[in-house]
């Protein structure tokens, strides 16, 4: 009974999750900024709608909730694999500057290799560029913070480091922006609010493919994952190689975040946050549950955030970084303080 | 019982160490041991002698400066990193990274060198994890996390983790620190058990000299510049744990195998009574400075009686009674 009781549970929250986010996938699409009837979007998606509403939801709000999903998923896996890597609680692409990396690669293609975002967005070499740069500088702000955290097992060293090196990268953007003309800053400016409704379908097929190499290379290293709960030396003496092994979730958690972040802007605290509520959701650490539980989490989470940003209705919208840090904070507060936080006692 | 003896794990001239690119730094040379099948090997020496470098270049997670390791006959080098997570497990003192993990779940990644690319288990698998719980004692805490139970049943998980590694060799780095007096002979009870009943070879660094000269059947002692082995008597015959345990301040009895602080300058003092009061008594005026003399002017005696023990001093004329040898010692003559 105890062998097969908890795997009955897993299934039953696993089954229950992924019905939520069916719906909430479903609400993304039935609600927006423009009210339409909820026969009308069901028209529209099998082409029988008018041309207006038509418009409405096949180009901005099927993208925008596909995006969510997407970008949901990919963040919170990053995250995942970066508190494993780390030993970590606190470690996510945000929190360890990881997206400002990711956002600094962006500024620079935005604010000086293309003249107009716009051209970005119709011209897919610019989209798999902006990908490339994010992952790019996802991935340097990740070698340093590695090479900081196997020196410091202080979790906090690590962390203020990752603060730093986000201030240090703002700074860097800062003075691009000085160089770059008005426009692009605009572009710059709206883009670092988050922004899940300002993709193209094109853009859509980049982040899809790319997410889901990410999604692959995590989802392969379940195995030496579980290994390294148990700490480096028992990994390496189980027959893990550890060198390789770190190599490929970082290139996992740079390509997750990166390519997410190169499109969306920084979505704040879902990558931080979303693990630790899978793992008080499905009570497990195996990261055979827990990576396919925290991807539905986090694209659930997401979904939630965007129909709160467009619940004002009327053409306004709520930024989804903030929706998103305002769900995220009390997690990572309760991590803080609550005795969830193993690594600081260490 | 198996039999005991087979060679499981043996060194030849091994030079342990560091060694990099520009320099070695040697920290041992010349490492000639052994150690046996159904054996209980404690490593023991002062700190820094070098036992985690010995246990961590057995384990090849750090390569030797020099010299030759053999499992089972076959040269380390040669047995390849799928093969050796089989022949040998190792228990560090590296805190577990995720103290919310299930018992179950820590003890099951001990099955890891077997299962496939995801870690699925089979029945096999889930057997060797039952049985390793149930050898440990761990089988009824199975679904407790390892952040809820005491110090001394996580390092039984630890152990029950190795023992899913179904390796006949077991090494531990001090598998016994951090623990109180019962869980340490828990601990080492257990190893003992697993060499008798499983004919598992277990090498175990530790501190604690008296278990391990109690309970091992091989002592490997790191003493400055060399090891030296042999069964513990044999080692206190030799004089060779007096010698690398000795300092001004501890001496150590050949006769018990046990050390006690070295007391100094005393005064005498006659004692006569009963045991097993007697022999404390002795132990505690020992504590303040006096050793036993019956030709001593100042006298002690103890004796039972309807109220429990009951201790006399008496110093020339004058005589005192105490209930609890504490007032006996407020009340001696000073110096």
């Amino acid at each position: 009974m105890r062998e097969w009781l908890p795997s009955l549970k897993l299934s039953l929250a696993m089954t229950g999750l992924f019905l939520v986010t069916l719906l909430l996938f479903c609400a993304d699409i039935l609600f927006g900024g423009t009210p339409l009837e909820a026969g009308d979007v069901v028209r529209a998606l099998f082409g029988e709608g008018s041309p207006e509403s038509e418009i409405i939801v096949m180009e901005f709000r099927l993208p925008r909730a596909l995006t969510a999903v997407i970008a949901g998923a990919a963040l919170s896996v990053s995250g995942l694999l970066m508190q494993t890597l780390f030993r970590n609680p606190l470690a996510g692409p945000d929190v360890l500057g990881i997206s400002s990396g990711a956002g600094l690669g962006v500024a620079l293609t935005v604010l000086t290799l293309s003249p107009l975002f716009a051209i970005a967005a119709d011209s897919p070499l610019q989209g798999w560029g902006m990908i490339l740069a994010a992952w790019a500088g996802a991935g340097m702000v990740m070698v340093i913070i590695m090479a900081v955290s196997s020196r410091m097992r202080d979790i906090m060293t690590v962390l203020i480091v990752g603060l730093m090196l986000a201030s240090a990268i703002s700074a860097v953007v800062s003075l691009l922006q000085y160089f770059s003309n008005e426009t692009m800053l605009r572009t710059y400016v709206i883009w670092t609010m988050g922004n899940l409704g300002n993709i193209s379908w094109q853009q859509l097929r980049a982040l899809s493919i790319a997410a889901l190499a990410g999604m692959i290379l995590a989802f392969v290293m379940v195995k030496p994952l579980n290994a390294m709960l148990m700490g480096e030396t028992f990994s390496r003496t189980v027959g893990v190689r550890m060198r390789s092994t770190r190599l490929m979730l970082l290139a996992a958690a740079s390509i997750l975040a990166g390519s997410v972040t190169a499109f969306c802007g920084p979505l704040a605290f879902i990558g931080v946050a979303v693990p630790h509520m899978a793992r008080l959701l499905f009570r497990t650490t195996d990261h055979r549950a827990l990576m396919p539980g925290t991807a539905l989490f986090g694209a659930a989470i997401l979904l939630v955030s965007d129909l709160i940003s467009t619940a004002p209705g009327g053409g306004q919208i709520i930024p989804v970084n903030t929706v998103t840090s305002l769900i995220g904070i009390p997690v990572v507060l309760w991590i803080i303080l609550g005795k969830n936080a193993t690594g600081g006692r260490r | 019982m198996k039999k005991r003896g087979i060679v499981i794990a043996e060194t030849e001239e091994l030079t342990i160490g560091y060694a990099s690119r520009r320099r070695s730094i040697r920290v041992m040379e010349h490492l000639s041991v052994s150690a046996g099948s159904g054996e209980l090997v404690a490593l023991i020496g002062r700190n820094g002698a070098g036992k985690s470098t010995l246990l961590r270049t057995l384990v090849s997670l750090q390569s030797a400066v020099g010299g030759k390791i053999r499992l089972h006959g076959r040269d380390l080098h040669s047995i390849g990193s799928t093969m050796l997570p089989r022949i040998v497990s190792f228990t560090s003192t590296e805190p577990v990274a995720e103290r919310n993990i299930s018992v179950r779940n820590a003890v099951s990644l001990g099955r890891f060198p077997y299962t496939n690319w995801i870690g699925t288990m089979t029945n096999a698998d889930r057997e060797a994890v039952d049985h390793a719980l149930e050898d440990t004692g761990m089988l009824t805490l199975a679904g407790r996390r390892l952040d809820s139970i005491s110090d001394g049943e996580r390092q039984r998980t630890l152990i029950a983790r190795s023992l899913a590694q179904d390796t006949e060799l077991l090494v531990m780095d001090e598998p016994t620190a951090f623990l109180d007096l019962p869980s340490r002979y828990g601990i080492v009870s257990l190893l003992r058990k697993l060499t008798r009943e499983k004919g598992k070879c277990v090498i175990y660094s530790t501190h604690d000299l008296d278990t391990a000269l109690n309970e091992a059947d091989r002592i490997w002692l790191m003493d400055g510049e060399c090891i030296i082995e042999g069964a513990p008597e044999d080692l206190i015959l030799s004089g060779t744990i007096a010698r690398a345990f000795e300092s001004p301040l501890l001496s150590f009895s050949s006769k018990e195998g046990t050390f006690s602080f070295v007391r100094g300058r005393r005064k005498g003092i006659a004692l006569e009574g009963d045991a097993p009061a007697l022999s404390l008594t002795e132990k505690a005026l020992g504590r303040c400075g006096y050793a036993v003399d019956q030709q001593a002017s100042v006298r002690v005696k103890v004796q039972t009686g309807p109220e429990g023990w009951r201790w006399t001093l008496a110093e020339g004329s004058e005589t005192r009674s105490f209930s609890t040898l504490y007032e006996l010692m407020v009340h001696l003559p000073e110096e």
